[in-house]
């Protein structure tokens, strides 16, 4: 059941535009479809279970037990992550499934590079969701509202469908640039590599060292603001109100 | 008059809680950021690739641009009644709508209603944005013909369409009453099946035969006609081709849509489904 509710926007948003790179005569792109919807999947765990659950926790009265767990709010969010991986995995691979049974689409992967970029990818992702969930923690229900901003404008800028840096991008520089900054943008464009492009490990080497610098990063930050804003949610007496 | 008065109350509730409480100008804001950038994944897709095969046009480029963004409109009805029973469930708003008589179907055209005001601003600036953008991006403008009697044609197909929508609001009524969580799923998968077969991005033609036959029989398809008939062929004999099918589909549909909430309402209620919620 779960993954038929999760399977709904990553497998129809990738139909869709794979039909759609279809009807313009390119059917050999439609591979770049499915395998942002694949990474989609991922992008919607991290925003809608990973960035905004301690939010939703805090309204259910759940938020209260990790408090006065002895493990750190950053440990759970690591865990949660573990999980939201596993639990997504499944949707993923339906996507993968649907996708090229359809679609008959021609890959020429390298599996070490694919692999590789996959794993540092998630990291950087899910990392970025910790630091979204220190946020949303502190924006209180504001967090739903944001999810709904941010969602297609990361989905653009980071190219889920398309390349939206280097060449082929119809962005200009500066934006280009800006992208470059989401982990998913760099994700997206070494996994078009490697799948694509036989793209060794040499070839997609430095997408790699970013992406794990940017999940060290990530962690890090995530870990810094969670402690930073329990601090001041106990000062204030903030941390476990409800509809703020 | 007392059914008006209904809808009119639903509908101002309904445009609050679609502002999310806040300030509607910082709230049209966060809510257009969305759908803009949807449309412009779209437009660059169609842009990427035909552009690779020698193929682009600005013609079609226009028509990924209006279906979109109308698409957008039709996507956010379709959570608006999921949401106003899944929250009245919640905050007992709800079974309080349902135990005052006859109340719950206007309730939901007013919160359909509220839904529709609020993303016309959507769909104006989702198309404004992106008509702009184009140049910069794509080297060349849609085919987009914005005359007053264009926006009338377009404002005239919006509201054509409303019956419609509120069908699908009503049959995804029918749905929420019986959930008690993961409410959204059947939206989720309603307004993405709506993308690939409504003629949002694509025509018919690129669906493998038998699914080609599905938009001809969806009303959503023929206000994406009417839209596209409106701002980018100003064709008047298909667009009131389009209306006519938008018009009559629509009511028929409407007509579907009520009879299967009022029974699955009565089935809930017998059920103990109306006020049933998990904690």
């Amino acid at each position: 059941m779960w993954v038929a509710i999760n399977l709904a926007v990553p497998l129809l948003s990738s139909l869709a535009m794979a039909l759609l790179y279809g009807s313009t005569g390119l059917t050999r792109y439609e591979g770049f479809a499915i395998l942002g919807g694949v990474v989609l999947a991922f992008w919607g765990n991290v925003l809608w279970s990973m960035a905004s659950q301690f939010n939703w926790d805090k309204e259910e009265g759940i938020f209260e037990i990790y408090l006065v767990s002895p493990a750190p709010i950053s440990a759970i969010l690591v865990g949660m992550s573990l999980g939201g991986i596993l639990g997504t995995a499944p949707s993923a691979a339906f996507v993968i499934l649907i996708g090229w049974t359809f679609f008959h689409i021609s890959i020429n992967a390298s599996w070490l590079a694919v692999s590789l970029t996959f794993i540092l990818t998630l990291a950087s992702l899910y990392a970025m969701g910790m630091v979204l969930s220190s946020l949303y923690l502190a924006y209180g229900r504001e967090a739903e509202s944001l999810n709904n901003a941010i969602g297609e404008p990361i989905t653009l800028l980071s190219g889920l469908y398309f390349p939206s840096i280097g060449s082929g991008s119809p962005f200009p520089f500066a934006i280009q640039v800006a992208a470059s900054l989401i982990p998913l943008t760099i994700g997206m464009d070494a996994l078009r590599k490697s799948v694509f492009y036989t793209g060794s490990v040499n070839s997609v080497s430095l997408d790699l060292l970013v992406l794990a610098a940017m999940a060290v990063v990530l962690l890090f930050l995530g870990d810094r603001a969670l402690k930073a804003l329990e601090e001041r949610g106990r000062r204030e007496g903030t941390l476990v109100l409800r509809l703020r | 008059m007392r059914l008006l008065n209904s809808i009119l109350a639903s509908a101002w509730m309904g445009w609050k809680r679609e502002m999310s409480w806040t300030n509607p100008v910082a709230s049209l804001l966060i809510k257009t950021v969305a759908p803009t950038a949807a449309v412009l994944s779209a437009a660059i897709v169609y842009w990427f690739g035909s552009s690779f095969v020698g193929l682009f046009t600005p013609e079609r480029l226009a028509y990924i641009i209006v279906g979109a963004s109308i698409y957008g409109q039709v996507a956010a009805y379709a959570y608006v009644p999921t949401a106003a029973i899944a929250e009245g469930k919640w905050s007992n708003l709800y079974p309080q709508v349902y135990i005052t008589p006859s109340s719950t179907v206007p309730y939901l055209a007013g919160r359909c209603l509220g839904s529709f005001v609020d993303s016309i601003p959507v769909v104006a600036i989702s198309l404004f944005v992106s008509y702009y953008v184009s140049f910069p991006m794509f080297k060349a403008y849609p085919v987009i013909i914005i005359s007053p009697v264009s926006v009338l044609m377009l404002a005239a197909a919006l509201i054509v369409s409303l019956p419609t929508a509120m069908a699908l609001g009503y049959l995804l009524g029918a749905y929420t009453v019986f959930v008690t969580k993961f409410e959204w799923a059947l939206p989720s998968y309603v307004s993405g099946l709506l993308m690939i077969f409504s003629e949002a991005l694509f025509p018919a033609s690129v669906l493998p035969y038998p699914f080609s036959l599905i938009p001809e029989i969806l009303p959503f398809t023929y206000l994406m006609r009417a839209s596209r008939d409106a701002l980018i062929y100003n064709s008047w004999s298909l667009y009131l081709g389009s209306m006519e099918y938008l018009t009559f589909g629509g009511l028929v549909f409407l007509a579907i849509g009520i009879l299967i909430f009022r029974l699955a309402e009565d089935s809930a209620r017998n059920k103990g489904f109306i006020d049933k919620k998990v904690m």
